[in-house]
């Protein structure tokens, strides 16, 4: 394909994108009561356009996202990024990992590689889980669902706490000197080159980057997508708007903590926790409550704790999560209070 | 080609969905072209990090990465052995 047509191409599949985006309401609210012929004002009406709108509306943003999100991943490899955190003074160190978290290709699977990677090579500890905490829980699949859902207020109060959370917890666990409650294998293993191998990538790899983040991460997780869509759904029609209030309101000072212990073990991907999130806050959840609660489940689960214990030590693993987990506790707290 | 003796291909991932089907895709290769190599499946994270192995599934070609952070597609894994 010649570099024109390639641009046409990518032109013409943009304007799709965006017809299709600015006409949705429109085609639910037909779809719903012209074509399924269901009567205005009816709990099953109102459960059903919500699915219908809400389905393509999520999997066409997280299309978009998940695209040029690979395009952008494709600049930062894990060397690079180690390369760069282990040139840096610590201070400077944990904010950049943070940041270097979100646009670093990571996948759960590899954080024990990864840590070992960045710990063996220099990488400061408390560098290293910035960047461990960071990656999972400012998520590009989080944070389209959010901005989907909610608007960029709370994506952008997502992410913010997301980052401020990985930083402090980074800079916590640095100033512990924790060092040595790391396995003893682990210190004694000297970090392999790991030499970036040498590849020329052009445009048109990087396209097919993108390409591939589309199949792997829009065809794995549509499904949940909407499941989670469809529960959303079954809660908006039939559950009384105030239910939540009583458990997950503002003023119940203990929901922040609740929901904190239920989801720091559960694991699941933030396409799947987000729709029953929406659903949350539409029958009246505080939304700092319901952050802590996303948060939570996203950023520490039992699976890669159990990772973890491989190469780190009880004490460490300890601190790890409870750094963390009082870190989601203040975001919680502070949103109810703020808002 | 049948007495030559086999070379290693190691598939390097601790059990996730993305290293079983990085090993499913080469074993599928090698067995359909019947290329002299045996393939086996490495969970062990010690043998990670001696590569500077960061981010997984990673194919090891006698112990060098060729391929590593995603699931390579058959092609690709069909040209990297051609050439090996």
């Amino acid at each position: 394909m010649s570099p024109w047509a390639a641009a046409l191409l990518g032109l013409g599949a943009v304007a799709c994108w965006l017809a299709l985006y600015l006409s949705l309401s429109r085609i639910s609210g037909w779809l719903t009561y012209s074509v399924l012929g269901l009567a205005e004002g009816k709990h099953v009406s109102s459960a059903v356009e919500f699915l219908v709108f809400e389905v393509p509306k999520v999997l066409l943003l997280l299309t978009a996202v998940v695209f040029a999100v690979g395009i952008v991943r494709s600049y930062f490899t894990p060397e690079r990024t180690r390369r760069i955190l282990a040139g840096t003074r610590e201070s400077v160190g944990t904010v950049l990992a943070a940041l270097l978290g979100v646009v670093t290709p990571f996948c759960s699977c590899s954080a024990v590689p990864l840590f070992l990677g960045f710990v063996t090579a220099g990488v400061p500890l408390g560098v290293t889980f910035s960047f461990l905490i960071s990656a999972p829980m400012v998520n590009e699949v989080a944070l389209v669902l959010l901005f989907g859902l909610f608007g960029w207020k709370v994506a952008a109060i997502y992410m913010g706490t997301g980052l401020v959370i990985a930083m402090a917890s980074g800079w916590t666990i640095g100033r512990l000197g924790m060092e040595d409650q790391l396995e003893p294998w682990v210190r004694k293993v000297r970090a392999g080159d790991g030499e970036e191998p040498i590849v020329a990538i052009g445009w048109r790899d990087r396209i097919g980057f993108g390409l591939e983040a589309l199949r792997e991460i829009v065809g794995k997780v549509w499904p949940y997508v909407v499941a989670g869509i469809a529960v959303g759904a079954a809660i908006h029609g039939w559950v009384p708007t105030n239910f939540m209030a009583k458990f997950m309101g503002k003023d119940v000072w203990w929901g922040v903590p609740l929901v904190v212990l239920i989801g720091i073990p559960m694991y699941s991907n933030a396409a799947g926790i987000i729709p029953v999130v929406q659903a949350l806050l539409g029958k009246g959840a505080a939304l700092g409550t319901v952050l802590a609660f996303m948060m939570s489940v996203i950023s520490i689960s039992t699976p890669e704790i159990i990772i973890l214990r491989k190469v780190l030590r009880p004490k460490l693993i300890a601190v790890f999560v409870g750094v963390v987990t009082v870190g989601i506790l203040l975001v919680g707290f502070l949103f109810n209070a703020l808002l | 080609m049948e007495n030559a003796p086999h070379r290693k291909i190691e598939v390097l991932g601790p059990g996730c969905a993305r290293c079983k089907e990085t090993y499913r895709v080469v074993q599928h290769v090698v067995e359909k072209e019947q290329l002299p190599f045996d393939v086996e499946k490495v969970e062990s994270i010690e043998r990670m990090v001696e590569l500077g192995l960061m981010a997984t599934p990673g194919v090891v070609i006698d112990g060098k990465i060729v391929v590593y952070g995603r699931i390579p597609k058959a092609d690709e894994i069909r040209a990297i052995l051609a050439k090996a």
